[in-house]
């Protein structure tokens, strides 16, 4: 059966130390200054003493309606049979329509290869080897989920049933598959 | 909700060369309509007119689908777009249009060329009519009004898709702006349009600039500029005020709106009444408008 391979983020156990986005950049050799994903800090809220803070972590949300796959003129960026959004480095020209389309700023043009890149939940180097993508694998906090939604045991399915998980820009109709819990988190 | 810290530098995708492109392709289509339309349709034919149009969509349409290449995050495999087509991305099919414009407009542009040429030399050689009718020049001539007839239809297209090039991202604010709230009406192909040809049209007078009667052409361009002041107006009222102010703002208010449109509506109006030759600066300056509209509008839509 078909996967459908999702990640949760629970900014509430992040402590914003970057592992994921150092783990990301070995994994996939992402070249220098550029990112697949990064966990920016957001604005401050309250007033001393009460102030919180909390980190959210960025990358493709793997839509599932994405704007990215059906602007691409060629074919270059597809949704794999598990659900996964990825780019064919072979057909892309590098005109960066994708980049213009997708509303989580998630694409760029890799510097040596000139094609665009982005997460791939480490599809090919880790998750189709039964493994988890890197970033998950190395988070400190275990802030992050990894699994497949269709397998009814999986922890995120049952992640899910128990939490409300949100995903971002839900009016533009994309459909992610990547989930952030604001459970005990000041938004 | 700000983000304080590890923000990503916001970069556009498509700057410059791609405002740059979709300006020129404007140009081409506007000129070769020009052409193509007086060929097909004027009684008194310009020959000046027919050519300077379609020589300026040659020259357009090469220089921007170089640009286009160019940008590329790989130029060197910009075949590939003709080879793996995908339907629903209005990029794939601008391809096809754009090649099919570029072909047309050359072989226009020939028959065009070796026509005066053949012309030229029966006339320095006195030779009769006959004779040069014979000469390879000529014998194209069957092919020429076919050849506008279909170039129309292309020129308009490469007009209309570099709008819907925009219009088609969804996710993008400005460019998916409908036109006057109708949801299955995007705005930008009606407004590249009018501007493609406004420029076009203006582009292809100063080529040729010392005809004798420009009036007609003067008096269309005036309704184009006219048409393009209401179609920015309704563009103004429709979409968010946030993106017609920080920096793009200057270039909409002096490029776009007074040097691309008050200005030249206005000195034009003076030209034809006082009966003065103002094609040059007026031409100018809705050209230059036209450019500053294309930066505008693909700057503006990522900015924000």
């Amino acid at each position: 059966m078909a996967k459908k391979y999702t990640m949760i983020i629970n900014p509430a156990k992040c402590i914003g130390c970057q592992a994921c986005t150092v783990a990301c950049k070995f994994q996939n050799n992402v070249p220098e200054g550029q990112y697949r994903t990064k966990t920016p800090a957001n604005e401050l809220k309250g007033t001393y003493p009460n102030v919180s803070l909390f980190f959210e972590k960025e990358a493709c949300q793997m839509c599932q309606k994405a704007p990215c796959v059906s602007v691409c003129p060629t074919k270059a960026s597809y949704y794999n049979e598990d659900g996964v959004v990825l780019v064919d480095e072979d057909k892309c020209v590098g005109c960066m329509y994708c980049m213009t389309a997708c509303p989580y700023g998630a694409r760029f043009l890799n510097k040596e290869t000139g094609a665009a890149d982005k997460c791939t939940f480490c599809y090919e180097l880790k998750v189709s080897k039964g493994e988890k993508p890197a970033c998950v694998s190395t988070c400190v906090g275990s802030a992050l989920m990894f699994g497949d939604l269709n397998d009814p045991l999986s922890q995120v399915s049952q992640f899910l049933a128990k939490h409300k998980g949100e995903v971002r820009k839900p009016e533009l109709g994309t459909n992610p598959h990547v989930y952030y819990i604001y459970e005990g988190v000041v938004r | 909700m700000d983000v304080i810290w590890g923000v990503s530098a916001n970069e556009v995708a498509w700057g410059g060369p791609i405002a740059f492109y979709l300006f020129l392709a404007g140009i081409a289509g506007g000129a070769f309509l020009t052409a193509s339309l007086t060929d097909l349709f004027s009684k008194k034919q310009s020959p000046r007119v027919i050519r300077s149009g379609a020589y300026i969509a040659i020259v357009s349409i090469m220089i921007g689908l170089g640009l286009l290449v160019i940008d590329l995050g790989r130029p060197l495999s910009f075949w590939k777009l003709l080879l793996n087509v995908n339907m629903g991305s209005v990029m794939s099919i601008g391809v096809f249009i754009v090649s099919g414009f570029s072909a047309l407009s050359v072989v226009y542009g020939y028959i065009l060329w070796s026509t005066a040429a053949a012309q030229k030399r029966s006339r320095i050689t006195s030779a009769n009519t006959e004779a040069a009718a014979a000469s390879v020049g000529l014998s194209l001539q069957g092919f020429r009004k076919p050849v506008a007839g279909l170039g129309i239809l292309f020129s308009i297209g490469t007009a209309t898709y570099t709008g819907f090039l925009l219009s088609a991202v969804t996710t993008n604010n400005f460019w998916y702006t409908p036109f006057l709230g109708i949801k299955t009406i995007p705005f930008l192909p009606i407004l590249f349009l009018v501007s493609a040809t406004s420029t076009g049209l203006a582009a292809t007078m100063i080529g040729a600039w010392n005809s004798q009667d420009l009036t007609v052409y003067k008096k269309v361009d005036m309704v184009l500029i006219i048409l393009e002041i209401v179609l920015i107006s309704i563009l103004y009222t429709s979409v968010k005020p946030i993106f017609f102010s920080g920096s793009m703002a200057v270039l909409f208010w002096l490029g776009v709106v007074g040097l691309g449109l008050i200005i030249p509506l206005f000195v034009s109006f003076y030209g034809i009444t006082k009966h003065k030759n103002v094609v040059l600066p007026v031409c100018t300056m809705v050209v230059i408008g036209g450019l500053s509209l294309r930066y505008f509008i693909v700057y503006t839509g990522q900015l924000f």
